[in-house]
């Protein structure tokens, strides 16, 4: 049994010791959490764990006991979305849509320490998050429109 | 490979009582540290992982002139520290920058770097031109040489509790050059150099090269020929020419030998051309 904070609600749920946290969330139902590669490699599996972007399918569920997980499905304030989701939709940063939300929550977690990035910061933080439809052009004009936005300039 | 036979996680608290139950449990144990290497690579013989995350191993500090990385430090929080950026021109951060992706650093940590020690290492040739010595445990407290983490014979691998880098290491000039195919993609081949460069002439210099395809070792006749001189675009391409011969290159499904030797050459002439601000002059 495994405690912890999954999208700001306190969750207690069976986990075996190898299971990783990927595997215990999609279990879970939270599937806004993409199983890609299963080895770190793509980074469709993304969530912020306390506060930081990690590969879900690299962590041992029962080493995150008492932490906090921040997924997809948890970044949107009721029916309004995170500044970087509008934005990505604003841009048009979204093809077949698999590796939006890893890539979605690695720019959150950049922002929430980085108000202000260079586009080489951007692409350093979404280096992990692979596309394979669109090249990430648009994906890094989105994560500056949200910073810009999330600045107020906007 | 991978840890879905895992039976069960033990959280020790004390160095003790970990090793004590790495003792008993022996080939069906390993030390769990971040955990990103045993979720992809635990033999299947592995049931019992041992959470270092009890023993206090967090964070990087300073004790005396001395820069202690815990060992449960994430390459993250390692890069980032403004102790790491004050070492030898922040050469630590800029060479852990280009190691993995930002999601794997935010959980892969600097003692599972060390003790893994993958043949294409970058933190582990960057760590041996540093002089960095580990604290590790083996029933007893232990000072170790970077290269004696990992396991020999049947001898079981110590406990690597912090990275410890030297007080000397703050004022080297270092660089490091990684050939790989991709942003995070593991190095075909790496090298870090450093050495006190005074008056414009070379102390106590450190040059290593990785990924030949074996681990990062010392390149002895390269440091012997620039030890005590100056640096100038001859000696810099000589040294080229020595560790292009002295490394131990072979072939693997990365790189040939041969390429793998020029790939050293040049990688050392960057090195190197990056402390004479030679940089206007292109390496090839």
């Amino acid at each position: 049994m495994i405690r912890l904070t999954v999208d700001g609600r306190e969750r207690s749920w069976d986990a075996s010791p190898g299971d990783t946290l990927l595997d215990v969330l999609r279990r879970e139902g939270v599937v806004g959490v993409k199983k890609g590669c299963g080895s770190g490699d793509c980074g469709a599996c993304t969530v912020l764990l306390n506060g930081r972007a990690v590969n879900a399918c690299l962590v041992l569920a029962a080493r995150t006991n008492g932490d906090s997980v921040i997924t997809i499905e948890g970044i949107a304030d009721g029916e309004r979305l995170h500044p970087v989701q509008e934005a990505f939709l604003d841009v048009g940063a979204i093809q077949c849509g698999y590796c939006t939300p890893g890539m979605v929550l690695s720019a959150v977690g950049l922002l929430s320490r980085n108000p202000s990035p260079s586009e080489a910061e951007i692409r350093e933080a979404i280096s992990g998050n692979l596309c394979r439809c669109t090249g990430y052009v648009k994906q890094v004009e989105a994560i500056q429109l949200a910073a810009a936005r999330m600045r107020g300039e906007s | 490979m991978g840890v879905h036979q895992v039976e069960r996680i033990v959280r020790p608290t004390s160095r003790e009582e970990a090793w004590e139950i790495r003792e008993r449990e022996a080939s069906a144990s390993r030390f769990l540290a971040g955990g990103v290497d045993l979720v992809l690579y635990a033999p299947p013989s592995v049931t019992t992982l041992i959470d270092l995350s009890g023993l206090g191993l967090d964070g990087v500090r300073e004790e005396g002139d001395e820069v202690v990385l815990g060992a449960m430090a994430t390459l993250s929080e390692v890069l980032e520290s403004e102790i790491v950026r004050d070492v030898a021109g922040g050469f630590l951060s800029t060479v852990l920058r280009r190691v993995a992706s930002p999601l794997q650093r935010n959980a892969a940590t600097i003692g599972g770097a060390v003790v893994r020690a993958h043949p294409w290492s970058d933190v582990v040739p960057a760590l041996l031109v540093l002089d960095a010595r580990l604290d590790a445990f083996d029933g007893r407290e232990r000072s170790l040489d970077v290269a004696d983490s990992s396991p020999r014979g049947e001898s079981l691998p110590p406990l690597v509790l912090a990275v410890r880098l030297p007080g000397a290491a703050r004022r080297r000039r270092a660089s490091f050059e990684k050939f790989a195919r991709v942003g995070f993609d593991v190095s075909v081949l790496n090298c870090a150099c450093s050495a006190r460069v005074e008056g414009g002439v070379c102390r106590d210099v450190r040059v290593a090269i990785g990924g030949t395809p074996s681990l990062a070792r010392r390149l002895p006749g390269v440091e012997q020929m620039l030890e005590g001189r100056a640096l100038d675009p001859d000696r810099i391409a000589s040294a080229g020419r020595q560790g292009s011969e002295e490394i131990d290159a072979r072939d693997d499904r990365r790189a040939t030998a041969d390429y793998r030797r020029r790939l050293a050459d040049v990688g050392l002439r960057r090195c190197l051309a990056s402390w004479q601000e030679l940089k206007g002059r292109r390496v090839r």
